[in-house]
C-alpha cells in the first residue's frame, strides 16, 4: 500500500519538497517572483479545468482573477473581514459568475465562445474601472497582508510558503478532480460533444460545472495577489492577462497539471530572466509561442493519464438486463425540413429481445428517423414512447438515460480517450453522478462489455489505434455499458469483410439473448434478413413495406425499390444535413 | 436633432473602417475555421505600408493625389503578400491540428507583428503627411467631410467587388465551394492549399486598404492600432454570422453605429460594455449572429 | 518512472529560478564601502519604455556629475536600473529586485500604478523613494514620510488650471475629459473639483473617452452639446493630437486645454494646423527653464537627443539624494529620510527645492504653454505670489 501511494504520488511530493526546499535559498526578489508564478500557476490550474479538461475555449479567464481580488479586497477594506474570511465569498462570487457566463455559452459553436468569453473578460475589467465603489482606474489600494494567528505574513520568503500552500491545496483538489466521472464525461465532451450527449452524458451542466469550477479555482489567486502586492490594480486584468493564462496551459500541455507548473514558469519567470533581452523580449516570446504550437502542439508537458483500472475477473453477471427491458412504440413520427419532408408517418414497435431492421435507399429518411427517435432532431409531429414514457421533447443524453442508446453511422469514438474510457463514458446513460470515480460497478460494466464484443485485450489502448472494425465494435460496447433497454445500430457493417459481417451477426444475436431489443438500419440485405424479425422499408420518407424478412424479399414494391437496385453511391443528403 | 444625424455620420465612418476588416475575419473563418487573430495587425502592416510608400514619394504640391492612389495600392497589395506569406508559413503545416493549435498561432502571429514593427520602427506614433484634408458639406448643421465621403464610398465599391469576384466568378465559387465542405471541395479537384492561401491574400488586402485609408483618416498610428479596432472588427463578424459576407458588412455598420450612439447618449467609457453586451445578448437567442444561417456542426 | 520524471521536472523549475536568483543577488554587497547604489524603478519594455529611457538617462547623467565632483561621503554613486513595465506585478519584482542589488534609496518612477506596490516594500526597509514622475496624491498621502517628490501633484495641477481657465479665459462653464486612466482620472477630478468650490464656473460635462480609438468625434458631438466655453483634457498626448484635429474637422469652436501629459511632438504632428492656439497645463518644461540649460546639454551629449518632459526631474530627485546622503553621512535608510526633510531650497535645475511634511515638494509652479508656430513654448503662469498671470519667459 505504502509503496504504492509512493509510486503514485512520490513524483508530486518530491517536487513539492524541492520547491519547498529551493525557497530557503532564493532571495527576495527571486521569491517574488516564484510567488508571482506560483499565483499564475493556481490560475492555470482553474483555466486548465475549462480548457484543457472540457475544450472550452476561455479568453477571458482573468474576470475571475479580478472578481476574486476586488471581492476579497472590498469585504477587508470596506467590512473589516479577515483575509480567510474573504477566501470563500471569493470563490462563491466567482463560480456565480462562471454561471452567468457559462449558461448562455452552452447552445454555442465551440468558437463562438472564444469572443463571448473574451467580451465577458473586457465588460468585468471595464465596469471595475467605471465604478466608484471598486475605486475606478485606482483599483483599491491599503490591503493589509495576511495575518495568520496574529503573525503577519511580510517577507516574500513567507508569503512565497503561503502561495505554495495554496497551490498545494488547489493541486490537490483539481488531482481529485481529474479523477471523478466528470472529468471523463469532460474529456468525452472535449473529442465530440455531440456524441457524448447522445451516449447519455448531460453535456450542458457538465459544461456548466467546468465554467463554475475552473472560475472558482481561478478566483483564490486574486485574494492571493492583493495580499502580495498590497493593492487591486484594473490593469492587471486586462486581455492580455487572459491571454497570458491561456498560454499557461497551451505550452504547458492541456489538461496536464505538470504542464501548468512548467506553462507558469515560462509565462512568468522566463520573460523576468530575459529581462536582458529588453526590447526583443516580446518578439521573441511570439515566435517562442508559434514554434511551440508548430513543432509541439501537445505542449511541452503532455497530459498522460494512468489506464482505467478495468478489473480482470468479472464478478457473474445479473440478470439485470431483464429487469431493464423495454418495449418502444414510435407512431405517426414525421419530420421535414422546410419544405421537404424526410419523414412521413414512420411507424416501429419494438419488444424487448426483439430485432427490427429499417431498410431504404440513401436519402429515404432512416437516419432522419433514428435522430428524431434519440432526441437529436426534434420531431415534427408523432409519438415516441418506451415503456409507455414518452420520450418526445427529451434531450439526448435524456432519452439516452431511458434506456435508449445507439451507435453512429459514420463512426464517433472518443478519439483521445482508450478503449476502456470510451466505454466508461457510455456508463453516463446508466448513471449520471459527477462528483466520484468510476464505481467498482461502472469498472465491472466496461469489463463485461469489453468481453462482450472481444475487445478486452485493447482496454488500454487509444481507440484511434482500433482497426474499422474494431472501432464499429467499440461503438457497440460503449452503447451497451449504459445497461440500454433498446439500442440502436446505424448501418453497424457499413465497411466490413464478410468474416466482420458473421461476427456481426452473432453479435447482434447475442445482445438481443440479453433481452435488449435492437433497432438496425443497414444496407446489407443478406445481413438483415439473417437476423431480423421485422423489416421496415422506407423510400423518400415514405414506409412502403413492414414484415418479416421472408415477405419483404417477395414484396413487389420493395424489389423495385431498392433490393434489385444496386447500391446508391452518391452521399446520403438529408443525412448530412442532420449531421 | 442636429446631433443624432452627426452622430449618424460619425458612427457610419466609423463602420466603414470595421466592416472592411472584419470581412477578413469572416472570409478566412468560412474557409479554414480560423478565427484569424493577427487579422487586426494586418491593418495595422497595412497602415505602416501606406506610410512608408506616403513618406518615400512626398505629398508635396501636385504628388498628393498619385501619392496617395500609390499609397492605397502598393500599401493594400504588400499588406495581401504579406497575409497570404503569414498563412503560407504558419497556417497551413497547421490545418490539420486541432482549431486551437491554429488559434493560439494566430495570437503568436498577432504579438510577432506588432512587436516586430515597434522594434522596426520604434515605439513612437506616426504620423501621415496631412493629403486628405478637404472641404466638407454642410447639411443643415451636420457636417460631413469629403474626407468621409471619399471613405465610404471606396469602402463600399470595394465590398461590391468583392461580392461580385465571391458570387460571379469560378475562383469565388471554388470558395464557397470550400466554405462548405472542404474535402468535397478537395474531390472536385479545387486546390484546396492554393484557394486558402488566395482566401488570406483576399482578406489582407482589405485590411491593407482599411489601414491606409485609417492613416489617412486620422493621420495617427502606432504598432499597437490594430488590437481595439480588430477586437471591434472581430465582434462584428461574429455578431453578423461569421462566414456570411453581408451579415459581415452589416454587422460592421451596426457596432460603428453603437459605438457613436453609446458615446452621445450614454458614455464613451460604457463603449465595449454595450457593444459586448449586445453580443452576447445576440449570441445567447441567436447562437449563429444576426444574419447567420443555422449551420450545425459537422462531425 | 513518473515520480522520476515529475522529479525531473522540479530541477527544470529550479533550474529555471536559479538564475533569476544569481542575477538578483549579484552586488548584494551593500553595506559601508564600495559605491552607494540607488534605484531607479521605470518602465523599459511596454508601451511607456521610452519615457523610462529618458528618465534612466537622466539619472546617469545626474550620477556622472555627482562623481565627477568627488562623489558622496568618498564613494561613488552607482545607478542601478529596474524595468516595472508600468505594472503593478512588475513594480512589486522590480523594488525586490533593487533591494537585492543593494540600493539604499530610490529615485524614479513613472506610472503610479507600478510605485502603488513597490511603497510598503521599500517602507519596510526604510528606504527613501524620491518620486520623479509619479503625480498621483495618494503616494505621498499613504507615504508615512518616507516618500517625497520633486514632480507636482494632480491635484495642485488640477487647482492650477481650474484657476488659469476662470481667470484668464473667462470661462464660465467648463467640460472636463479624462481617459479614465488612474492618472487621468485624477487631474479631471481635481480640476472639476477646485472649479467646484471656487465657484466661478460650472462644470458642465465629466466623462472619459476610450483611448486608442481614433475617432473622438462622438465625444466632441457631446461636448458641443453641452456648449462649454473650454474643455481640458487631462489625457495622454496621442488622443490630445486627434481631439484637435477632429474639433477642426468638425468646426467646433471652444478651445481644447490640455494636461501635462500632451505635450508631446506628437500632438503637433498628428493635428497640424489644428494644434495652433492649443494651450497646455504642465510643470515647467527643461526649455523653459533657466537653470537646466547646462544639464540639458551635457544630456544631449550624453545620449544624442533631446530629454524628455520628466528627465529634469530624474536629475534632480538623483542630485537631492546625494545631497541628503551627504548630509547625513550615512546610508542608512533613516537617516537619509531625515536628512530629505531637512533640505532647504536646494538648487535644483527645476528651481529651489524643500519637501513638505507629507513629502511633497514645497513651492512648485505650474505654467501654462502654447503652441505657436509648430512648437510649444511658454505662455502664462502666476507670480511667485500666486495672485497675478505673468508671461513665462524662454529660457
Amino acid at each position: 500500500m505504502l509503496r504504492d501511494l509512493s509510486t503514485r504520488y512520490g513524483g508530486w511530493l518530491l517536487m513539492i519538497l524541492i520547491t519547498a526546499a529551493t525557497g530557503l535559498f532564493l532571495d527576495d526578489y527571486a521569491l517574488t517572483v516564484a510567488a508571482s508564478t506560483l499565483i499564475y500557476a493556481i490560475l492555470g490550474l482553474g483555466i486548465n479545468v475549462v480548457v484543457g479538461y472540457a475544450g472550452l475555449l476561455d479568453l477571458g479567464f482573468a474576470a475571475f482573477y479580478a472578481i476574486g481580488a476586488y471581492v476579497s479586497g472590498l469585504l477587508i477594506l470596506k467590512l473589516q473581514w479577515d483575509f480567510w474570511l474573504t477566501l470563500p465569498a471569493a470563490i462563491a462570487a466567482a463560480a456565480v459568475a462562471g454561471v452567468v457566463i457559462g449558461y448562455p455559452t452552452l447552445r454555442l459553436r465551440s468558437d463562438y465562445l472564444a469572443i463571448v468569453t473574451l467580451g465577458f473578460g473586457e465588460i468585468i475589467r471595464i465596469t471595475v474601472i467605471n465604478l466608484e465603489v471598486t475605486g475606478g482606474p485606482n483599483g483599491l489600494t491599503g490591503i493589509p497582508p495576511v495575518s495568520i494567528g496574529g503573525n503577519e505574513i511580510v517577507t516574500p520568503q513567507d508569503f512565497f510558503y503561503l502561495v505554495l500552500v495554496f497551490f498545494v491545496v488547489v493541486l490537490a483538489v483539481t488531482g481529485l478532480l481529474a479523477r471523478t466521472r466528470l472529468a471523463f464525461a469532460w474529456r468525452a465532451i472535449k473529442d465530440d460533444d455531440r456524441a457524448a450527449e447522445a451516449i447519455g452524458v448531460p453535456t450542458r451542466r457538465a459544461k456548466l460545472l467546468a465554467y463554475v469550477i475552473g472560475a472558482a479555482v481561478g478566483a483564490v489567486s486574486g485574494p492571493l495577489s492583493g495580499a502580495q502586492l498590497g493593492t487591486v490594480d484594473p490593469s492587471n486584468f486586462t486581455f492580455l492577462t487572459s491571454l497570458f493564462v491561456l498560454l499557461v496551459v497551451i505550452i504547458g500541455g492541456m489538461g496536464s497539471r505538470p504542464g501548468v507548473m512548467v506553462g507558469a514558469v515560462i509565462v512568468v519567470a522566463l520573460p523576468e530572466a530575459l529581462r536582458s533581452a529588453g526590447d526583443y523580449r516580446g518578439l521573441a516570446f511570439a515566435l517562442l509561442l508559434i514554434f511551440i504550437v508548430i513543432i509541439r502542439p501537445q505542449g511541452l508537458w503532455p497530459a498522460r493519464r494512468r489506464p482505467l483500472r478495468v478489473p480482470a475477473e468479472t464478478t457473474p453477471s445479473e440478470d439485470v438486463e431483464q429487469m431493464r427491458a423495454g418495449r418502444l412504440d414510435v407512431d405517426e413520427l414525421s419530420r421535414s425540413f422546410g419544405g421537404v419532408t424526410a419523414v412521413r408517418d414512420f411507424h416501429l414497435t419494438l419488444d424487448a429481445g426483439e430485432v427490427v431492421s429499417v431498410i431504404g435507399p440513401n436519402g429515404a429518411g432512416k437516419t432522419t428517423a433514428f435522430n428524431c427517435v434519440t432526441g437529436v432532431i426534434e420531431p415534427s409531429r408523432g409519438t415516441i414512447t418506451l415503456n409507455g414514457n414518452s420520450l418526445r421533447g427529451l434531450a439526448p443524453h435524456r432519452v439516452a438515460a431511458a434506456g435508449l442508446t445507439r451507435t453512429f453511422q459514420n463512426i464517433r469514438l472518443f478519439d483521445d480517450m482508450t478503449v476502456a474510457e470510451n466505454v466508461l463514458v457510455g456508463r453516463f446513460a446508466h448513471n449520471r453522478t459527477m462528483f466520484r470515480p468510476p464505481s467498482h460497478a461502472d469498472l465491472d460494466t466496461v469489463r463485461r462489455a469489453l468481453d462482450f464484443v472481444g475487445l478486452a485485450d485493447a482496454a488500454d489502448r487509444g481507440a484511434s489505434e482500433l482497426s474499422y472494425g474494431d472501432r464499429r465494435r467499440l461503438e457497440i460496447a460503449r452503447a451497451l455499458a449504459g445497461e440500454p433497454r433498446v439500442i440502436l445500430l446505424d448501418e453497424p457493417a457499413a465497411g466490413a469483410n464478410p468474416t466482420e459481417k458473421h461476427e456481426l451477426m452473432r453479435l447482434i444475436g447475442r445482445i438481443r439473448a440479453l433481452g435488449i431489443a435492437v433497432a438496425l438500419i443497414e444496407h446489407d440485405v443478406s445481413l438483415v434478413m439473417s437476423v431480423s424479425d421485422r423489416v421496415i422499408v422506407l423510400e423518400y420518407g415514405q414506409t412502403i413495406a413492414v414484415g418479416e424478412p421472408a415477405e419483404i424479399q417477395r414484396d413487389p414494391r420493395v424489389i423495385a425499390a431498392y433490393l434489385g437496385m444496386p447500391e446508391d453511391p452518391e452521399p446520403d443528403l438529408v443525412a448530412e444535413v442532420v449531421r | 436633432m442636429s446631433d443624432f444625424f452627426q452622430y449618424l455620420v460619425n458612427g457610419l465612418t466609423i463602420g466603414a473602417f470595421l466592416s472592411l476588416i472584419a470581412l477578413g475575419y469572416s472570409m478566412v473563418y468560412g474557409v479554414v475555421r480560423l478565427i484569424n487573430f493577427a487579422h487586426g495587425d494586418i491593418f495595422m502592416i497595412g497602415a505602416f505600408a501606406g506610410f512608408t510608400v506616403l513618406t518615400t514619394i512626398g505629398v508635396t504640391g501636385g504628388m498628393a493625389i498619385p501619392a496617395v492612389l500609390a499609397a492605397v495600392v502598393v500599401g493594400s497589395l504588400a499588406t495581401g503578400v504579406v497575409g497570404a506569406g503569414i498563412a503560407r508559413v504558419v497556417y497551413t503545416p497547421l490545418l490539420k491540428a486541432r482549431q486551437l493549435s491554429l488559434f493560439i498561432a494566430a495570437i503568436g502571429v498577432s504579438l510577432a507583428l506588432s512587436e516586430g514593427v515597434k522594434l522596426l520602427t520604434g515605439a513612437r506614433f506616426k504620423s501621415y503627411p496631412d493629403a486628405l484634408d478637404g472641404g466638407q458639406i454642410m447639411a443643415g448643421s451636420v457636417r460631413v467631410s469629403y474626407a468621409q465621403l471619399v471613405l465610404v464610398v471606396f469602402s463600399v465599391v470595394l465590398m461590391a467587388v468583392l461580392w461580385l469576384f465571391v458570387t460571379r466568378t469560378v475562383t469565388g465559387t471554388a470558395m464557397r465551394a470550400l466554405a462548405m465542405d472542404r474535402d468535397a471541395a478537395r474531390l472536385q479537384g479545387i486546390n484546396v492549399e492554393r484557394l486558402i492561401l488566395m482566401t488570406f491574400l483576399i482578406g489582407s488586402v482589405l485590411a491593407g486598404a482599411a489601414g491606409v485609408m485609417y492613416g489617412l483618416y486620422y493621420t495617427q498610428i502606432s504598432f499597437g492600432m490594430g488590437f481595439l479596432i480588430g477586437l471591434r472588427a472581430f465582434t462584428a463578424a461574429v455578431l453578423g454570422g461569421i462566414g456570411n459576407l453581408p451579415g459581415t458588412m452589416a454587422a460592421g455598420v451596426l457596432i460603428g453605429l453603437i459605438q457613436s450612439f453609446a458615446a452621445g447618449y450614454i458614455s464613451s467609457r460604457w463603449t465595449d460594455v454595450i457593444i459586448f453586451g449586445v453580443l452576447i445578448a445576440v449570441l445567447a437567442f441567436r447562437p449563429s449572429g444576426l444574419f447567420g444561417e443555422r449551420v450545425v456542426e459537422r462531425a | 518512472m513518473r515520480h522520476v520524471s515529475r522529479a525531473l521536472a522540479a530541477i527544470c523549475i529550479g533550474l529555471l529560478i536559479t538564475p533569476l536568483a544569481a542575477c538578483g543577488s549579484d552586488s548584494g554587497g551593500s553595506g559601508e564601502s564600495g559605491a552607494i547604489k540607488i534605484g531607479v524603478p521605470v518602465p523599459l519594455t511596454g508601451d511607456s519604455a521610452s519615457a523610462g529611457q529618458d528618465i534612466l538617462a537622466a539619472a546617469r547623467v545626474a550620477a556622472d556629475e555627482v562623481n565627477a565632483a568627488g562623489g558622496v561621503n568618498g564613494r561613488k554613486i552607482e545607478i542601478i536600473e529596474a524595468d516595472d513595465a508600468c505594472s503593478a506585478q512588475q513594480g512589486a519584482q522590480a523594488a525586490q529586485k533593487l533591494l537585492n542589488s543593494g540600493a539604499v534609496a530610490i529615485a524614479g518612477g513613472y506610472c503610479s500604478g507600478a510605485a502603488v506596490p513597490a511603497l510598503p516594500i521599500y517602507g519596510r526597509r526604510s528606504v527613501p523613494f524620491v518620486l520623479d514622475a509619479s503625480t498621483n496624491p495618494v503616494l505621498t498621502d499613504t507615504g508615512d514620510g518616507k516618500v517625497f517628490r520633486t514632480c507636482g501633484r494632480d491635484d495642485k495641477q488640477g487647482l492650477f488650471a481650474a484657476k488659469f481657465m476662470t481667470d484668464q479665459l473667462k470661462a464660465k462653464r467648463v467640460a472636463v475629459l479624462h481617459d479614465n486612466t488612474t492618472y487621468a482620472k485624477g487631474l479631471a477630478e481635481a480640476a472639476a473639483n477646485s472649479i467646484k468650490q471656487a465657484g466661478a464656473a460650472e462644470v458642465v460635462y465629466l466623462d472619459a473617452l476610450q483611448p486608442g480609438q481614433s475617432d473622438y468625434t462622438p465625444v466632441l458631438t457631446k461636448i458641443a452639446s453641452t456648449t462649454p466655453d473650454v474643455a481640458y483634457y487631462t489625457g495622454y498626448f496621442a488622443e490630445a493630437g486627434l481631439l484637435l484635429k477632429q474639433r477642426a474637422q468638425l468646426g467646433l469652436k471652444f478651445p481644447l486645454v490640455g494636461g501635462d501629459a500632451t505635450t508631446d511632438a506628437t500632438v503637433l504632428k498628428t493635428a497640424g494646423t489644428a494644434a495652433d492656439g492649443y494651450i497646455a497645463t504642465t510643470a515647467p518644461l527643461p526649455k523653459d527653464l533657466p537653470t537646466a540649460s547646462s544639464f540639458v546639454t551635457s544630456y544631449k551629449s550624453k545620449t544624442g537627443a533631446d530629454p524628455g518632459p520628466f528627465s529634469v526631474y530624474e536629475y534632480d530627485a538623483v542630485k537631492v539624494l546625494a545631497k541628503a546622503i551627504g548630509d547625513a553621512k550615512s546610508t542608512d535608510g533613516a537617516e537619509v529620510t531625515k536628512a530629505l526633510h531637512a533640505i532647504k531650497d536646494f538648487a535644483g535645475v527645476t528651481g529651489k527645492i524643500s519637501f513638505d511634511q507629507k513629502g511633497d515638494r514645497e513651492g512648485l509652479l505650474y505654467i501654462t504653454v502654447t503652441v505657436k508656430n509648430g512648437e510649444f513654448t511658454g505662455y502664462k503662469k502666476l507670480d511667485d505670489a500666486g495672485t497675478q498671470w505673468v508671461d513665462v519667459k524662454p529660457a
